[in-house]
């Protein structure tokens, strides 16, 4: 299995490029280039190249304190409204907003001195006049960037005597079925309003009226229909966009946060799993430029549903006296060797949601195992799409046709599509990771399922023969690698402990090895 | 090595052993008197009686409730977080329109509420972490049960008007 | 036939009044400990808590009565009764009165007439000691082992001081008839009675001394050591065996008091004043000799039972005043400090006896 490595994608040696260019800056440093223009900041001198602002110099070279912000966001154009981010400039009259002023040679710049930290608890006291005091009830609380911020630079006491201002209308108002707006949270940095303007180009958010009165509206009735709505509450910097899937669920501290993929299409947005003893509340995209960039849709956001089915088949289950009935690998197996030693034709199929990986485990070791002359081909199955071929964008943004997450890494194997989308041999394994589609079968096919299979979808089949499941784990579960569409290879790792008796593909063919 | 022995010298009368005895005889006599004449006593009547902790002692927990019974806990999940015995098990939701007469004041609230009393070191650190004083120690600390089920309280049970709860202001 | 139903009729009256003093000890052990403490003590049952006694007996009843596995059956079932009757065989020979006339018979009011009879309280005083190890060694159990080895150990040690002080009353009494001890006692040293503890304080000091030893009394409860050996010899009974053995702890508690009451208080001698009393009562219902006496029976009835019952106080008493006793120190002052004492009190009264009588 080593020629699989050999796929995998050289990552940028510094992966600190957050401008829109989407081109790292050190990956590839032309040799004759001039000398890069230096900016000296808290008394360190950085390069830079021309164009970049102060803020994306710091972000690159992660100088030691984080500049604060609200407005600015490294995936959108700069506003420069909230004035958090001022940093002091020497020989400049005022305050420089260190998100829009651009870095020039030999300028001389304080991000912490007395009079900037000065100007950031006078900018959070103006946003905390209004800022109702609620963080115990506040989905955001425990990773509030108002509430960090107030931490380390607030004032511990506000000379605002009046009274605060109540949106009556906007406090618990739903934009859409998956988020919800408090307005009296909000502090009008205006990032969601710019993230449908620019990012998904939909235009549906805007601010109304002005000053005290400024209010955020859908500008349909509709509310909000874009699909990357989730990405909203993730930049929110306030509780004023929260996620209805997430809401009231848990606190934010509670949750331990583990990367992975997303396997929700072939596009592998890289996420984090915020989970708790091993229960999944959310999904939330990490920064890759080469993928994803900030964003996921909220199809992937929402597919751990499919994995935290109650219903999710999470021990081995075999076929006795007519009715599925859970049991230990080596019995399951042992029925299924017989089963397919009896058989006149053996087919194998393997979901494109496999990782390559098990499909390279599946093609090779398996069909030995069986010791007969073994068909192994690949079904997709989900929206029309048959092979990589088909795959295309939906959308400007991330979403792809393809549903399953490696279409490209199993066909890679050497593997062709199920003919016609239809399975022909009398015992039939299927392998699937929950994301590939069923294909058409006939009512007596024996069929052996394998992974990530709910006891609805096994009613649901057409075949009523199924001779055993065995348990598989989920993406976010194990560890291996996939190709997306664009032909980048994704490494990810266990990002929750499998429940159950569940077992992964090599652990299961080893105990199959064993039985030999 | 480490052992200190010491040697104490008696004096005649304490050899002579019942001198002691006698004064010890005679206290015990008196004791007997003022108990059987004057029926001095330090016992309390338990189940009569009730001992009178200090007010900073610190019993069951009782969630306190506004004038329409609602409880003033809304969920944020600080006595979760900092319970070092990690004994309160709270489910969150949104509280409906129609139950809410604060409005905007409690839009979550508790939909479950357990703490298991066996667990529970009475800190008081849930007290002292509660934003909305919600969830207070009482004086209460006759908590025999039968069985371990019974030690877990629900919210209902939290909130109930309890007879003889100490409340503290 | 009316000496069988008077002899009867005695044994009736010691048995009732012994069984029946019992429960009321209980109660007030349990009522005293508490006043001596600050407590308040049993108060739940009947008034004053009274029939506490009664309910412990319901509860002893309806408990499960078991034989630990391997016990010696036929010992282990021996020692409550053993350690209930000996006791009370030895009140026999303890005269509760000089005598009375009941139909014109005279009685003594004794249920055992022996000229003997301190020898025989002696030989039943003797027999304490095999309930303990009997109970300790059946058992099976290695804390009843340790308990009878101290308690049988102890109760030999003290029972030869006791027989020591005992020799030297019967030096002075020069009888060993009860009813010649107390009549010896009757009469006044000028302005005291003529008793036995004010003839030989020594000797009735070392006397009460080890009779706290023989009964197992604190403070020297060694047999039973409840920190150190559960509950000592009998830790593996329960149910009415088990009230047997509390039940014998009084009785032998009675007979004990009993017996200093007669060998040195003036046993059933009047108490002074009461020969007034007599005068009194039968000068105002004009009895005559027959009926004087029989008055005079129950006075000396009454003096000897108040004598008992200021023993038994006494017993109270001390239990809740004095710790436990080392077994070191407890041997140290059995065979250290009172047989010797005892020793030399019994030669010095023995010469003093020789002057005074020639």
């Amino acid at each position: 299995m080593s020629n699989l490595h050999e796929h995998e994608i050289k990552k940028p040696k510094v992966d600190l490029n957050y401008s829109s260019d989407k081109k790292p800056v050190h990956s590839d440093p032309s040799p004759e280039a001039k000398p890069l223009p230096k900016v000296t900041i808290d008394g360190k001198a950085y390069e830079f190249k021309p164009g970049d602002t102060i803020m994306q110099v710091a972000e690159r070279y992660k100088i030691h304190e984080e500049i604060p912000r609200y407005c600015y966001h490294p995936g959108m154009p700069i506003a420069g409204t909230c004035r958090m981010c001022t940093v002091e400039v020497e020989k400049a009259p005022k305050l420089m907003t260190s998100c829009s002023t651009p870095a020039g040679d030999g300028m001389i710049v304080h991000t912490r001195s007395e009079k900037v930290l000065k100007s950031r608890t006078g900018v959070m006291e103006f946003l905390l006049t209004n800022h109702p005091l609620d963080c115990p009830v506040c989905d955001k609380a425990g990773e509030c960037e108002l509430q960090d911020y107030n931490f380390e630079y607030g004032p511990a006491l506000s000379n605002f005597k009046e009274e605060k201002r109540v949106y009556d209308d906007a406090t618990t108002k739903k934009l859409s079925n998956d988020v919800t707006l408090n307005m009296n949270r909000c502090v009008h940095c205006e990032r969601c309003v710019r993230f449908t303007d620019d990012v998904t180009k939909t235009n549906d958010l805007v601010m109304v009226n002005r000053g005290w009165h400024k209010e955020l509206e859908a500008t349909t009735e509709a509310g909000l229909t874009n699909e990357y709505q989730g990405c909203l509450t993730d930049f929110c910097p306030v509780g004023a966009l929260t996620w209805n899937d997430f809401r009231f669920k848990k606190r934010s501290w509670f949750l331990s946060k583990k990367p992975s993929l997303c396997d929700g299409c072939s596009k592998g947005c890289n996420i984090e799993v915020h989970s708790d003893a091993d229960i999944v509340y959310r999904y939330v995209p990490i920064h890759n430029e080469m993928v994803n960039g900030h964003w996921m849709c909220d199809s992937g956001r929402n597919s751990y549903h499919s994995y935290m089915n109650p219903l999710r088949v999470t021990s081995p289950l075999m076929k006795h006296n007519g009715e599925l009935h859970a049991t230990s690998i080596e019995t399951l197996l042992t029925e299924v060797k017989a089963q397919l030693k009896n058989a006149s034709t053996v087919q194998i199929v393997i979901g494109t949601d496999a990782t390559r990986e098990e499909a390279a485990l599946l093609k090779e070791k398996v069909p030995a195992l069986i010791g007969k002359n073994v068909a192994v081909s690949y079904f997709n199955g989900t929206n029309g799409v048959t092979t990589a071929a088909d795959d295309k964008k939906l959308d400007n943004l991330l979403k792809m046709k393809d549903l399953t997450p490696n279409t490209r890494g199993v066909e890679e194997q050497g593997l062709a599509a199920l003919a016609n989308g239809e399975i022909s041999a009398d015992v039939v394994i299927y392998f699937r990771s929950g994301r590939a589609g069923i294909p058409k079968m006939k009512a007596d096919q024996k069929i052996i399922l394998w992974g990530v299979w709910s006891l609805e979808e096994i009613k649901s089949l057409p075949s009523k023969n199924i001779l055993a499941v065995i348990a598989g784990h989920a993406t976010i579960e194990k560890a291996g690698s996939y190709k997306n569409a664009d032909g980048i290879v994704q490494k990810f790792h266990p990002a929750i402990v499998h429940r159950g008796g569940a077992l992964s593909a090599h652990q299961v063919v080893g105990v199959w090895q064993s039985l030999t | 090595m480490g052992t200190i022995n010491i040697s104490k010298k008696y004096t005649a009368r304490e050899k002579a052993y019942l001198p002691a005895i006698l004064i010890g005889m005679k206290i015990t006599l008196k004791r007997f008197i003022e108990g059987f004449l004057f029926r001095k006593s330090f016992t309390i009547m338990y189940p009569e009686q009730k001992r009178t902790y200090s007010d900073r002692f610190r019993g069951m927990h009782f969630i306190t409730v506004d004038p329409t019974k609602t409880e003033n806990c809304t969920a944020c999940f600080l006595c979760e977080t900092i319970c070092p015995a990690d004994c309160i098990h709270i489910v969150a939701d949104e509280r409906e329109e129609e139950n809410n007469p604060y409005g905007v004041k409690k839009e979550k609230k508790p939909v479950s509420f357990d703490i298991d009393a066996l667990r529970c070191c009475f800190c008081g650190f849930c007290e002292e972490a509660c934003p909305k004083d919600a969830i207070k120690l009482s004086g209460n600390y006759e908590l025999a049960v039968s069985s371990r089920e019974e030690a877990i309280y629900d919210l209902d049970h939290l909130k109930r008007n309890m007879n003889g709860r100490q409340e503290k202001i | 036939m009316f000496d069988l139903s008077m002899m009867m009729a005695k044994i009736v009256v010691i048995l009732v009044g012994t069984l029946g003093v019992v429960p009321v000890m209980v109660w007030f052990e349990r009522r005293g400990a508490a006043w001596m403490q600050g407590r308040i003590g049993p108060n739940r049952v009947g008034p004053f808590g009274l029939m506490q006694p009664l309910a412990d007996v319901i509860k002893f009843i309806f408990k499960e009565t078991f034989t630990p596995r391997g016990a010696n059956k036929f010992y282990y079932l021996m020692a409550p009764i053993i350690a209930l009757i000996a006791p009370l065989c030895a009140l026999a020979v303890i005269p509760f009165g000089s005598k009375a006339f009941v139909n014109g018979h005279e009685v003594i009011l004794q249920v055992a007439q022996m000229d003997t009879g301190v020898l025989f309280i002696l030989a039943f005083a003797g027999l304490e000691v095999y309930p303990v190890i009997l109970a300790g060694w059946a058992s099976r159990n290695k804390y009843t082992v340790l308990g009878a080895l101290r308690g049988s150990s102890q109760i030999v040690s003290y029972e030869i001081s006791m027989g020591l002080a005992l020799l030297s009353m019967l030096v002075v009494y020069g009888s060993f008839n009860p009813h010649d001890m107390v009549s010896w006692q009757q009469g006044s040293l000028g302005f005291i009675p003529r008793w036995g503890a004010f003839v030989n304080p020594i000797g009735a000091l070392i006397f009460w001394i080890s009779i706290f030893a023989e009964t197992n009394r604190l403070p020297f409860d060694l047999a039973e050591g409840e920190s150190e050996l559960v509950a000592g010899y009998h830790l593996e009974y329960g149910g009415m065996k088990f009230a047997a053995f509390f039940m014998a702890e009084y009785v032998a508690m009675i007979m004990a008091s009993a017996l200093i009451s007669t060998l040195y208080f003036g046993g059933y001698g009047i108490l002074p004043g009461m020969e007034f009393a007599i005068n009194l009562i039968s000068n105002f219902f004009a009895f005559g000799e027959v009926g004087m006496q029989n008055t005079k029976a129950v006075f000396e009835f009454i003096s000897l039972a108040s004598k008992i019952a200021v023993f038994m106080f006494l017993f109270v008493w001390v239990r809740w005043t004095l710790p436990r006793f080392r077994f070191d120190q407890l041997m140290d002052l059995g065979w250290k400090i009172l047989f010797p004492i005892a020793l030399i009190n019994l030669v010095v009264v023995t010469i003093g006896v020789y002057y005074f009588n020639s």
